[in-house]
């Protein structure tokens, strides 16, 4: 136990006094939440502005209150063409006749939708034009004596049971999984450092030649680079804390709020996942030849959780993953942050693998420690 | 007390040990001379236990190293070939460091890590960081790590390789006290003069086999030659690899 406790004091003493290795983690836990506010800051105000938009209307005197309805809706005529989208709205030229005759007029809507940004102006143009014929339908009906009710033989009625939280889902998931790699971000130097550094710094031999048993190593070093990945968790928890409620989520219909029990809840369910992190880094940096070798294994074990949380933020296969690792616990910090239940038996099972998979590396370590080629570098 | 019996050690194709077999006893500075890429590092990795041996057993007072590699390691202070310093550690915290590694209680390790600093001379630089330090002031620092713990047996890869005249006398000093008192000294070179001044048994290398075992003069009387340097020559039948 001394032992365990002087390799571990070292590392950490000797990892903090790393500049490098200190600001790689940090940078990520501060930067990101900043980062991603700015960008939905961003995206919210396009969401949730339906901004006026000009397109050249052809023939506009043919149908004088069809225009006057699109003025309404925010769609106008523009004869410069530097403010006006590349879409063209061409009256038929019987249109007033055939609206008198009540025969089906002739509009066209021409536009390039593979163009950014087209798309969603044509869909506004449709259901404005489709809003004025059903208003018009119903007109002719009333004149010839029908109740305009009969051409509406379904009478859909949307009721929308999102809570404020859970309208954010997405939203939400997406920020849970920022800060839960942090983890993962934080603590990917120190592995690096503390293993291929090491060998590549000729003092893994030395260090290995004294009487200490390899299991005390490699846990002292998964711990070390455990709490360097907690460190990041607490850090990215915390700006986040600051810097989310600062973006106006409620144009959005929903609000966010990291309280303390998330807090807590997010340091204590994250700790086996910081300890899975580390030991699969250091597992992949002790079997890599050098320091940039390891710097590339390293960016593929990334690979794995990301992309299981994505397809936990995707609603992929989400029951099923609530076993497993990373997605079992990430998924209960998004219920927590949505306020919902999460299941414990899941979460309690997945941590459980997730501490196996942490046993499983730290005895292969324990194997790769004893082999002249990854001592040596061979 | 070092011993090593009919080691044999194949690295990749080359057969890096053949047949090694010499012991080290207590109050002795016992060295292994031998050209580059004689096997002297692979000899002494074998022996702290980093590297298997094909066949033969290395024992620390008796302990067999593959065996009991903790406890065998209990016995003993390394200064290896490469070493690594960490450079964000100071030389005291370094020192410290390894005292406890190899067993010390911590209050024990920290006096006596002063103790050696002391005694090697290093109070200068033992609260500054290791970055930017000259080879000898490492040399040094590795060297405190090495018997700060005042193991029994203490192994030397190439101790003064890189270090300059006063930090050579120094070292030969330390190492001549630590025999005085007793400990068993290991240590490898391929500088003649340096074997010459301080041994008091040379086991001589080359090509992964042993080629001799005596005191300086006895291997002098052996070859019929005057000098150390003579013998070895007409030893191991070549002077390439070997520096005066």
């Amino acid at each position: 136990m001394n032992t365990f406790l002087s390799l571990l004091r070292k590392e950490l003493i000797d990892a903090i006094r790393d500049k490098r290795s200190v600001m790689a983690g940090l940078y990520y836990a501060i930067f990101t939440p900043i980062l991603i506010s700015g960008l939905f800051m961003v995206m919210i105000d396009k969401l949730s502005s339906i901004e006026d938009f000009q397109l050249t209307i052809v023939n506009a005197e043919q149908a004088p209150d069809l225009i006057a309805h699109l003025n309404r809706q925010g769609i106008s005529h523009s004869d410069d063409s530097a403010e006006r989208l590349a879409i063209k709205l061409i009256i038929g030229s019987e249109y007033s006749r055939q609206m008198t005759r009540a025969e089906p007029a002739d509009v066209i809507l021409r536009a390039d939708t593979s163009t950014d940004g087209v798309m969603t102006s044509v869909r506004r143009i449709q259901r404005a034009l489709q809003q004025y014929s059903e208003e018009m339908s119903g007109i002719r009906l009333i004149a010839r004596g029908i109740n305009p009710q009969v051409v509406r033989p379904i009478n859909l009625q949307l009721q929308n049971q999102a809570t404020v939280e859970s309208k954010g889902g997405v939203f939400i998931g997406m920020m849970v999984l920022l800060i839960l790699l942090a983890v993962f971000i934080a603590g990917m130097n120190l592995a690096i450092d503390t293993s291929a550094g090491e060998r590549e710094r000729h003092s893994l031999a030395l260090l290995l030649s004294h009487p200490i048993g390899l299991r005390e190593l490699v846990m002292a070093k998964v711990c070390a680079v455990s709490t360097f990945g907690m460190a990041g968790l607490i850090a990215a928890v915390s700006v986040s804390k600051i810097i989310y409620p600062m973006v106006p989520w409620q144009k959005l219909g929903f609000s966010i709020d990291i309280g303390l029990p998330f807090i807590l809840a997010a340091v204590l369910i994250s700790v086996p996942v910081a300890a899975l992190a580390a030991s699969m880094q250091l597992y992949v940096s002790f079997m890599a030849k050098s320091f940039k070798e390891a710097q590339t294994y390293i960016t593929f074990v990334m690979f794995i959780p990301v992309t299981l949380s994505y397809t936990v933020t995707l609603d992929i296969a989400t029951e099923q993953l609530r076993w497993a690792p990373v997605t079992g616990q990430l998924q209960a910090l998004i219920d927590l942050m949505k306020d919902q239940a999460t299941p414990l038996l899941p979460l309690v099972s997945s941590c459980l693998a997730t501490f196996a998979i942490c046993v499983v590396l730290v005895l292969g370590m324990e194997r790769l420690l004893k082999s002249e080629k990854i001592i040596f570098g061979l | 007390m070092i011993a090593v019996s009919n080691l044999y050690k194949n690295i990749g194709h080359v057969q890096a040990l053949k047949d090694v077999s010499f012991d080290a006893a207590d109050g002795q500075i016992t060295g292994l001379l031998g050209p580059n890429g004689a096997g002297k590092t692979t000899c002494l990795r074998t022996i702290f236990g980093l590297l298997t041996p094909d066949s033969g057993a290395a024992t620390i007072n008796g302990i067999d190293v593959a065996l009991h590699p903790v406890a065998a390691k209990r016995e003993l202070g390394l200064f290896p070939d490469p070493f690594g310093v960490y450079e964000r550690l100071t030389p005291r915290e370094y020192i410290q460091y390894f005292a406890e590694l190899s067993g010390m209680p911590k209050q024990t390790a920290a006096s006596a890590t002063s103790q050696v600093i002391a005694d090697l001379q290093l109070s200068e630089i033992a609260d500054r960081r290791c970055k930017g330090f000259s080879q000898g002031q490492r040399m040094k620092t590795a060297l405190a790590q090495a018997i700060v713990h005042r193991p029994k047996n203490i192994i030397l890869d190439e101790p003064t390789s890189g270090l300059d005249v006063m930090s050579t006398r120094l070292l030969r000093d330390i190492l001549r006290q630590l025999r005085d008192q007793g400990h068993c000294i290991l240590f490898s070179s391929h500088v003649m003069q340096e074997v010459a001044s301080l041994c008091d048994r040379v086991v001589v290398m080359a090509n992964g086999k042993i080629k001799a075992v005596g005191s300086p003069s006895q291997l002098c009387r052996q070859t019929d030659k005057d000098s150390l340097e003579e013998a070895f020559i007409s030893l191991i039948g070549s002077d390439e690899g070997i520096a005066a």
